[in-house]
């Protein structure tokens, strides 16, 4: 049995339970043809289901490739790591809110290089201080597209 | 606009796009996609022939910048230069690096020049035929584009067939096609007019690299002091010709068929300009045909693989469809109209491939030490720049904090697919063909008064559909017996 694949399969179950509950919301308009805007919804909720079940069924019948059958594995985190860094990039988004894009990109970048291994140091913030700066000047100035503005900078 | 302006601004952005493209490339970790996704931000604020043309040359750059690393070091910065690592390394071994470098050099050159001239000559042609295209032709193209894809793109048709799904699925939020209802919107007027497809690939090719390498060790590059690049001499140029001419054809070929991409067309010419070789016993022990072959092919199908973008509006791997996602920006539509609408994009787009192939010998050759001190940067350092480039980036589509936050879910929802297995390109592919085959499906019931029998009236589009369950049929009866022959093996 090939547990990964099942598990998969399980989730993908879940999100096409999730998908076709939220599409049941969907309102009808006036101007609906005969399909409607739940009709395609529900075509693709179908096959994500017959999918993840089809996928299910291999899963209980074929075996697990041995383990280092995939040389990337050895070289790619494990998913808490993973995982850790997206929370790094999702903290940016109140931080931008609040503290404005320069400030919150300096600790974006502190925030990440500390997170990949890199010990804090005067030179640290001066990279991350010059890095801000330049996307600053880089998007603000050079390529005149706005930045997010913080409520307190 | 002015004929000098024109040139001046399109020989800019190629430079620009072709030294990017290099650096992006020759940093193991950042596909072609990648450095195009990461150039994009910067192409907002640009002329709309310059971002295309930026854009366009950065793909060419990246392939050359792939081989640098993977000759010097063994490590491809781009899964297409994965082959030239055979010779190419063997060659360095051999303290043979700067003659390596600049046979890589001269055949990406060979090739992006035969690519370009194949774009130019079967693009148009191809655009007029969609001109006979009906909303059940569009349909029936979007089905088998998505068909093909599914079926090339990964181990497993099932899990390509589900990553297609859920990219579709992507493509329903926003506003229906038809009668203008909001859908999986959940109130969020920031989601009415859809995820931008781009926001999709700067998650899963940009954050989910980033999050899959995070706290792995970086690469250290560190040769002689000595190396440069060496153009190859006359008669080193007529000993790889051969090598370079299957190359040029076996490259036309996976260029045009969506989802083979570089790296298939790099290893079968590999493999092909051995069998061709008069000196086939040298292959894999530092043969200079063994570099040309790839390096010749993955350049072609770096123009080559435009042809189905811009004649249809298929992108057939992931760095045409980050071009997708940036003629889209400037609201330009692949397809017929492209040349008769916007010709001034496509005569760019051919001057400044033109322009980035002749200057790339000059910049690839100068420009290998910024390489090398580029990726000898500590790696927290480059993760933390490189992120800090996605969320500026993408904040610059709709200058919306919640683009920020889409990135983010795609860049969760890559990091799980690549670790269950999913491949990502079908999933790119479902949102970027989602609106084109639903609103195309449903005008074409409506034309018909629901009668589906319309599907059928159409030759072109039954053509397509027939197609399209071959590809399937065949990709199945492959899977079936590869794992017959791996069940008898394990047995």
């Amino acid at each position: 049995m090939n547990r990964k694949d099942l598990v998969a399969a399980a989730i993908l179950l879940v999100i096409a339970g999730a998908y076709f509950l939220v599409a049941q919301r969907i309102p009808s308009s006036t101007l609906d043809d005969g399909v409607g805007p739940r009709g395609f919804p529900l075509v693709l909720t179908v096959a994500l289901v017959a999918l993840a079940a089809a996928i299910a069924v291999r899963a209980t019948v074929t075996v697990p490739a041995p383990r280092g059958a995939d040389e990337n594995k050895e070289t790619e985190a494990r998913w808490p790591r993973a995982l850790g860094l997206l929370v790094l990039g999702a903290l940016y988004i109140p931080a931008a809110i609040v503290l404005g894009y320069p400030l919150a990109l300096f600790l974006l970048l502190v925030a990440v290089a500390l997170y990949e291994g890199k010990r804090f140091s005067w030179r640290m913030a001066a990279v991350a201080s010059g890095g801000a700066a330049f996307f600053y000047v880089l998007f603000e100035v050079v390529l005149s597209v706005r930045q997010p503005e913080g409520l307190l900078f | 606009m002015d004929q000098i302006a024109y040139f001046l601004t399109v020989f800019a952005a190629s430079v620009g796009g072709l030294v990017w493209g290099i650096l992006g490339g020759s940093m193991p970790g950042l596909s072609p996609s990648i450095a195009m996704a990461l150039l994009l931000p910067f192409t907002y604020a640009l002329p709309p022939v310059a971002a295309i043309v930026m854009l366009a040359t950065c793909y060419i750059g990246a392939e050359y910048g792939g081989s640098i690393p993977a000759i010097l070091i063994r490590t491809p910065g781009t899964n297409a230069a994965a082959a030239t690592v055979l010779d190419g390394y063997e060659m360095n071994r051999q303290g043979r690096a700067s003659e390596a470098l600049g046979i890589s050099l001269w055949s990406g050159v060979v090739g992006s020049l035969f690519g370009l001239a194949m774009l130019v000559l079967l693009t148009e042609p191809l655009a007029q035929i969609a001109l006979a295209f009906r909303y059940m032709t569009y349909f029936g193209l979007g089905l088998l584009g998505l068909s093909v894809i599914v079926s090339l793109s990964g181990k497993s048709l099932l899990k390509g067939a589900a990553a297609a799904v859920i990219g579709l699925m992507i493509a329903t939020i926003g506003s229906d096609p038809i009668s203008g209802v909001s859908r999986f919107t959940f109130g969020s007027p920031d989601l009415l007019e859809g995820v931008a497809p781009l926001l999709i690939m700067m998650g899963i090719f940009a954050l989910t690299e980033l999050m899959t390498r995070s706290g792995t060790p970086g690469i250290i590059m560190a040769p002689g002091a000595s190396i440069r690049v060496r153009l190859p001499k006359l008669a080193m140029m007529k000993k790889i010709a051969r090598a370079q001419g299957i190359g040029c054809a076996i490259g036309t070929f996976e260029g045009l068929t969506p989802g083979a991409g570089g790296s298939v067309a790099a290893f079968l010419t590999y493999n092909e300009a051995r069998r061709w070789s008069k000196e086939p016993e040298k292959f894999g022990k530092g043969s200079e045909e063994g570099v040309a072959a790839p390096e010749t092919a993955n350049n072609v199908v770096a123009s080559t693989a435009l042809i189905p973008l811009l004649s249809f509006g298929i992108p057939g791997s992931n760095s045409a469809a980050v071009l997708l996602g940036g003629l889209l920006i400037h609201g330009l539509l692949p397809g017929p109209r492209l040349f008769e609408e916007d010709a001034e994009i496509v005569t760019g787009l051919y001057l400044g491939s033109f322009i980035a192939t002749i200057v790339q010998i000059v910049i690839g050759t100068i420009i290998l030490p910024v390489c090398i001190w580029l990726v000898n940067r500590p790696r927290p350092y480059l993760a933390a720049f490189i992120y800090a480039l996605v969320v500026s980036g993408v904040y610059t589509v709709h200058l919306s904090i919640v683009d920020v936050g889409i990135v983010m879910g795609a860049g969760l929802l890559g990091y799980f697919m690549r670790y269950f297995g999913f491949p990502m390109l079908p999933l790119v592919l479902g949102v970027v063909l989602g609106g084109l085959i639903e609103a195309n499906y449903r005008r074409s019931l409506l034309l018909s008064g629901g009668d589906y029998a319309i599907f059928l009236e159409d030759p072109i589009a039954i053509g397509f559909f027939i197609l399209a369950i071959l590809v399937v049929m065949g990709s199945l009866v492959s899977e079936w017996r590869k794992r017959i022959k791996e069940r008898k093996e394990s047995t």
